[in-house]
């Protein structure tokens, strides 16, 4: 463990607020924040935390950063996040094994997530030299209208627990190159991984001259994320974690005529029909509901299950249940570690008691395992005889409430009654369901996949979902626009002034 | 030696120093993580949140129910 700490650079004692190689900014009063491995309950090092005079030093060298960073051509602004990519494949392995050692996800999975922040960056080189914008044409003679994206400013990156270096990256990468600077805060649960990033950001800025693009503050929420999202010179907060924080932010940054993008709560379901491969959506169902310890926003949380194959679908996702290897994520061959923290074995058991009172049946697991340590629990399937109340909230565990249909239309119904809007799936061989399900009267959610799961989405489509999951869209696409400002130009080449509509004003 | 709980108490410290308390808020409909993450309120304003009407009642409650479930770190 510690040969891996420090070939990320991480010292027993770490500062929480960064603007570059030779700016990292210390207040004796930063309160102390202790990360731990979630697998053995080990300390692993400390963080000094930002306070209030820390997170002006870096919101100013990040203003400051913006002022030349804007007027650099966005191709010339790729090349650093190219070699960003480049930096983080050289820190691949190591990197992901500390958001293993940290949070506690399968190291595969951890890997994986860094390979997704060098994906983004490849598609933000790309990016860099496509920020295109419309021609449109005038309705005056030689006139020449057109559209422009500049840079915002500063945007605010507030991540969570659950992919700590992935989203950080989504964000990162597409605003670096539209020409913002980025001022992250990242869970309190993982402040190594962050530290960890931020020097290898900090090497790549150094190479180019710069600082104050990539910037840091670790801190308390009620603290460092308060102060982001209430200050004005923050233009931008892109903020993943639950919907009611996500509207505290709203309110917030709405209240300085900002904007957000959030990435908030998921209550992901697949529809599995009575002409589904069904080996294909157990597979699929395990991955979805199991990794990562259902802490993913993607997580499959329900499965809605024609009524006529209930019994065989639900005896095989519990045989596999059984085969599910449980353990250090460290180790290979172990598909689901801990959760984050000992509140997140509190919050599932508290959830499990609701689901019983509502009428649930236990079919596997729902138990603690303090053999393997105090943050383990088993993967856990309850089947459910309505949608019930629990079944409407999102709870950052591995359950799976399974109900049943016994039309396509009642299974959509039920697919979309949940407040949150963010993935979906069905499995079905039938090109009718298949069509209905992603058409208007369809799933509601922002990403609705036929014969995939819920989880694991490619970074070159825009993530993100629809009602109480924010309705913002990260990573590819077109998502690079939220990053942007819109300016709408008009030349006038001619020797006359003539008004819009054809107004005679005067003449 | 952790801080009293009061009205005033982050849920953030709340969350960190007695992570037993997620567990019996939330069967008291007081749910104070959600996505994993402590919710950025102190104590009072969730419980306002949640419509909780007496608020020193349920610290009382959770103060007993601390105090019978003794944890040895965050």
């Amino acid at each position: 463990m510690k040969a891996l700490l420090e070939k990320l650079h991480i010292k027993e004692v770490n500062i929480g607020a960064c603007a570059g190689a030779d700016a990292w900014y210390e207040d004796a009063e930063g309160p102390e924040l202790v990360s731990y491995n979630p697998t053995t309950g080990e300390a692993l090092a400390k963080v000094i935390q930002a306070t209030e005079k820390t997170c002006n030093q870096v919101v100013s060298q990040a203003l400051e950063a913006f002022k030349s960073w804007r007027m650099i051509p966005a191709p010339k602004r790729g090349l650093v996040v190219r070699d960003l990519g480049e930096a983080l494949r050289d820190f691949k392995e190591p990197l992901g094994e500390l958001v293993t050692l940290e949070m506690g996800k399968i190291k595969a999975e951890g890997v994986g997530e860094v390979q997704e922040m060098i994906d983004i960056c490849d598609f933000a080189v790309g990016l860099s030299r496509q920020l295109y914008g419309l021609t449109i044409q005038s309705e005056r003679l030689q006139h020449r209208m057109f559209e422009q994206w500049h840079p915002l400013g500063i945007v605010g990156v507030i991540t969570a627990f659950n992919f700590p270096v992935a989203v950080w990256s989504w964000n990162a990468a597409i605003a670096s190159v539209c020409g913002d600077t980025v001022l992250w805060k990242p869970s309190s649960e993982t402040p190594l991984t962050s530290i960890a990033v931020q020097h290898i950001a900090n090497r790549v800025m150094a190479d180019h001259g710069i600082k104050g693009i990539f910037n840091l503050v670790v801190g308390e929420g009620s603290v460092v994320g308060e102060r982001m999202i209430n200050d004005k010179l923050i233009p931008l907060i892109s903020f993943t974690g639950s919907t009611e924080m996500g509207k505290r932010v709203s309110e917030a940054v709405v209240r300085h005529f900002g904007r957000s993008i959030l990435e908030l709560g998921g209550n992901n379901a697949i529809i599995v029909a009575e002409d589904a491969d069904l080996e294909m959506a157990v597979r699929t169902i395990i991955f979805g509901a199991v990794g990562t310890a259902g802490q993913r926003c993607t997580t499959t949380r329900r499965i809605i299950i024609h009524k006529s194959i209930a019994p065989e679908l639900t005896e095989r996702i519990i045989n596999s249940y059984k085969q599910v290897p449980i353990g250090d994520p460290m180790d290979e061959g172990i598909l689901m570690g801990p959760l984050v923290n000992k509140a997140a074995v509190e919050d599932m058991m508290a959830a499990l008691d609701k689901a019983k009172e509502q009428g649930g049946k236990l079919l596997y697991g729902g138990k603690r395992l303090p053999d393997k340590g105090e943050r383990f629990v088993e993967p856990t399937v309850v089947k459910m005889p309505a949608q019930t109340e629990i079944v409407h909230l999102e709870t950052f565990a591995p359950i799976l409430y399974l109900l049943e249909y016994e039309d396509i239309e009642e299974a959509i119904q039920i697919h979309n009654e949940v407040p949150q809007g963010l993935s979906s799936a069905i499995f079905t061989t039938n090109l009718l369901k298949a069509e209905k399900f992603l058409s208007h009267e369809g799933s509601d959610c922002g990403i609705a996949n036929v014969n995939i799961g819920t989880s694991g989405a490619e970074i070159g489509g825009a993530f993100g979902g629809e009602k109480e999951t924010g309705g913002g869209r990260e990573s590819g696409s077109d998502a690079w626009k939220g990053y942007m400002r819109r300016q709408t130009n008009t030349i006038n080449w001619s020797k006359e002034l003539p008004l819009a509509q054809g107004i005679k004003f005067g003449d | 030696m952790s801080k009293e709980i009061t009205l005033d108490t982050p849920i953030e410290e709340l969350v960190k120093e007695h992570p037993e308390a997620v567990g019996f808020l939330a069967r008291h409909k007081v749910r104070c993580i959600r996505c994993g993450e402590p919710l950025w309120l102190t104590v009072g304003e969730l419980l306002n949140e949640e419509g909780v009407e007496n608020h020193q009642f349920l610290i009382d409650e959770l103060k007993r129910y601390l105090n019978t479930k003794k944890s040895p770190d965050p």
